[in-house]
């Protein structure tokens, strides 16, 4: 066999190299008529869910009409999480289309990792108005992302706290509907408790329920979000919502009621051991899944319960946005305006039983709502109801920047109540303290309390 | 109580959390979570083959792929280091091997940012590759200062009668050392496998989605609006699979290797 030179491996080398990098840099052709974006590929992360599910359904469909190729990457809610943070933070330009994550918004908006979308919305050649249809977003669900008038994402998932509940359960304590207070519903919850069937029942992302308590005693996070971060833990309206609040988990909740994940506390309610659950409409509605309970046909919907102050359901929104490091920012806007198009919002809502959507069209829609009125409770009206009233403002607190450590902390103090670790006094106490710091870690100004 | 019956019983107790996920892993999703569990029940393969149509079994592959890879170049590279440690008698030998666990002296949080920022640069972000090599720098530790130990208990007078027959450094490691230190081989390579293939850190800090391995998908399947738990337990148990097969193969091996040098004398 002859022997390789040195100087003929090295020139083979360079050689072999070269073309294979050119290979890999050339990209296909790009732009054919009435596809000025064909050839180019994306790439998409969002949670796990089934909009997710529809987009990659129906993705050959815009793939055909684009051209462009796209990858939608589906991962857990922690995964999410993590994974863009991580991916936004090193600006790796990986995902084209990410998730923007309703408690993340305001540190990714204000870091910049956020490409605006108006110069897209207002071109003419990039987007017809009338098809997009921006003021179709209900406005509760449009404030997240919005900047002044500048515009960072589009929503398509709005989950909106409501309450399912046994009405037979209800009604034998003697309550012909769902209480229309906080007290009322402790009183209620107390006459129903039995070792087998408790009172209540909640998910263990506590920083998300009890706000719905916190707001209606007139208690809140923030002195004044986002001018004034100073936490407010430490009020009486607070403490008195921080007791109601502990004693629903720790009197009327099922064994280990304060560390129930989303899918048993759903589990809890289709086995018939809770009277009653909260939480957001897209976990809600999984109650009456036939697939998994027979007692569907007793449970209904309704609001949240107010309080002294007032009527204050939560809402979470989840938009698409563009990563300000992707290198295909057009087609990737291409994918947005397909993805929360009415069309597709609609088609979704009706064949994967998408109720939490963000177009107020589609609630909208008569084949909807008669898909989602369930023994006489209109859970689409229920929902617009509550982006309507959740966009008057009071959820400001959720989408400042340091927002996710302070609720992370206030988990914790619920938490500590709760399992009787510590008073509702102390707790707050606690809380309030921790909370200033991790702001004044954070290099916010403060109007230091404890 | 009989020894036979506590025995038992702690088997049981030491078992049920097994028993559980595997019995989970074959009722319907209406089933799952019953309290009390119905038994006997049907089974059901359905989250089985759900498992089947879905991405979970290429992540599968990349975990066969990435922890055999692993555990076969720790051997290939691990061994012979530390059969070099073991008989070598260089002074810096002591502070050497001390440096091999410097992948270790910290938690995997610490060094988590800096592969992140090495890898992107690198391009071997979500690749098997890239996998392999993260595993290598902790596992590599781990094979040798295990596999050092077990040569230190194989008698160094059997080298040398080799050496005096004529045999040289690389016979009387391969034929003698290395088959004396088999049961310490098998136990270090299913510490290895084992290392690699449950790791969830760094897969899901070094993926996006082609190179997923197994145990961060399974935690894919807690969607946002509920968590399909037949899915968890059935993933949960073919991911165990393997690992009790291989224990099962090896464990002779793996009992002698583990009380080796218990007893000396």
């Amino acid at each position: 066999m002859r022997s390789i030179s040195r100087r003929h491996f090295l020139r083979s080398t360079a050689l072999t190299t070269g073309l294979v990098a050119a290979g890999l840099r050339a990209t296909p052709a790009r732009g054919q008529a009435g596809k000025p974006y064909a050839g180019a590929r994306i790439k998409m992360s969002q949670v796990t869910h089934a909009y997710g599910d529809g987009l990659v359904a129906r993705l050959p469909e815009f793939e055909q009409q684009t051209g462009i190729k796209v990858e939608i990457d589906q991962m857990s809610f922690p995964v999410l999480n993590q994974r863009e943070d991580l991916e936004l933070a090193s600006g790796s330009g990986a995902y084209d289309v990410m998730q923007m994550i309703f408690i993340r918004s305001g540190r990714w908006i204000g870091a910049g990792w956020a490409e605006p979308l108006n110069p897209f919305i207002d071109n003419p050649q990039l987007t017809d108005k009338a098809t997009l249809d921006v003021a179709d977003f209900v406005p509760g669900a449009m404030a997240p992302f919005r900047r002044g008038e500048t515009i960072y994402a589009l929503p398509w998932l709005s989950d909106s706290t409501v309450v399912g509940y046994r009405t037979d359960l209800f009604e034998k304590a003697g309550y012909a509907k769902f209480p229309e207070t906080f007290e009322a519903l402790e009183e209620a919850a107390k006459k129903i408790q039995t070792p087998q069937t408790a009172g209540f029942v909640t998910q263990d992302n506590l920083h998300w329920i009890f706000p719905n308590w916190l707001l209606s005693y007139g208690g809140s996070f923030f002195a004044n979000p986002p001018g004034d971060l100073t936490p407010t833990f430490d009020t009486p309206e607070a403490l008195k919502a921080a007791e109601l609040f502990t004693t629903m988990l720790a009197k009327y909740s099922p064994p280990g009621g304060i560390k129930l994940d989303t899918s048993v506390a759903q589990a809890i309610m289709q086995q018939g051991k809770a009277a009653c659950y909260l939480d957001g409409m897209g976990n809600t509605q999984h109650i009456i899944d036939t697939s998994k309970t027979t007692l569907a046909d007793r449970v209904a919907f309704t609001q949240t319960p107010r309080g002294p102050k007032g009527h204050f359901p939560q809402l979470a929104v989840h938009g698409y946005f563009i990563n300000k490091a992707s290198k295909n920012k057009n087609a990737a806007w291409e994918f947005i305006k397909w993805a929360v198009s009415k069309d597709v919002m609609l088609w979704s809502a009706l064949n994967k039983g998408h109720l939490a959507c963000t177009r107020a069209s589609v609630l909208g829609n008569p084949e909807v709502r008669h898909k989602f009125t369930w023994r006489g409770s209109d859970l689409a009206s229920l929902h617009l109801a509550v982006m309507k009233r959740a966009g008057e403002g009071y959820m400001a607190y959720r989408t400042v920047p340091q927002f996710p450590p302070v609720g992370d902390r206030v988990i914790i103090a619920m938490t500590a109540i709760a399992s009787g670790q510590t008073s509702a006094a102390a707790g707050m106490k606690a809380l309030q303290k921790d909370a200033e710091a991790i702001l004044e870690k954070a290099g916010v100004k403060i109007n230091r309390r404890s | 109580m009989s020894m036979v019956t506590v025995t038992v019983g702690l088997i049981f107790l030491v078992l049920c959390p097994v028993l559980f996920m595997v019995q989970m892993s074959l009722r319907t999703g209406l089933e799952a979570f019953r309290m009390p569990p119905t038994f006997p029940f049907t089974p059901t393969l359905q989250n089985y083959s759900a498992l089947l149509e879905d991405k979970f079994v290429r992540s599968l592959v990349n975990s066969v792929v990435t922890s055999t890879s692993t555990t076969a170049l720790a051997l290939l590279l691990g061994v012979p280091a530390a059969y070099a440690f073991s008989r070598g008698r260089v002074r810096a030998t002591g502070l050497l091997s001390l440096w091999t666990l410097a992948t270790r002296m910290a938690p995997p949080i610490a060094f988590g940012i800096p592969f992140f920022l090495l890898y992107k640069d690198l391009g071997l972000i979500d690749t098997r590759l890239g996998l392999v090599v993260i595993y290598l720098t902790f596992n590599l530790s781990l094979v040798i200062w295990m596999m050092r130990a077990f040569f230190d208990g194989v008698p160094r007078s059997l080298e040398e009668a080799a050496y005096i027959d004529g045999a040289g450094v690389t016979r009387a490691f391969l034929s003698i050392a290395l088959p004396l230190s088999a049961p310490g081989l098998a136990t270090t390579a299913i510490f290895t496998f084992l290392l690699s293939w449950n790791d969830f850190f760094y897969s899901l800090l070094l993926t996006r989605s082609a190179a997923v391995t197994a145990p961060v998908a399974i935690v894919n399947f807690m969607n946002y609006e509920s968590w399909e738990w037949g899915k968890v337990a059935s993933a949960a148990t073919v991911i165990m699979l393997p690992v009790v097969a291989l224990s099962i193969v090896v464990r002779k091996y793996l009992v002698r290797g583990l009380t080796a040098g218990a007893v000396r004398g």
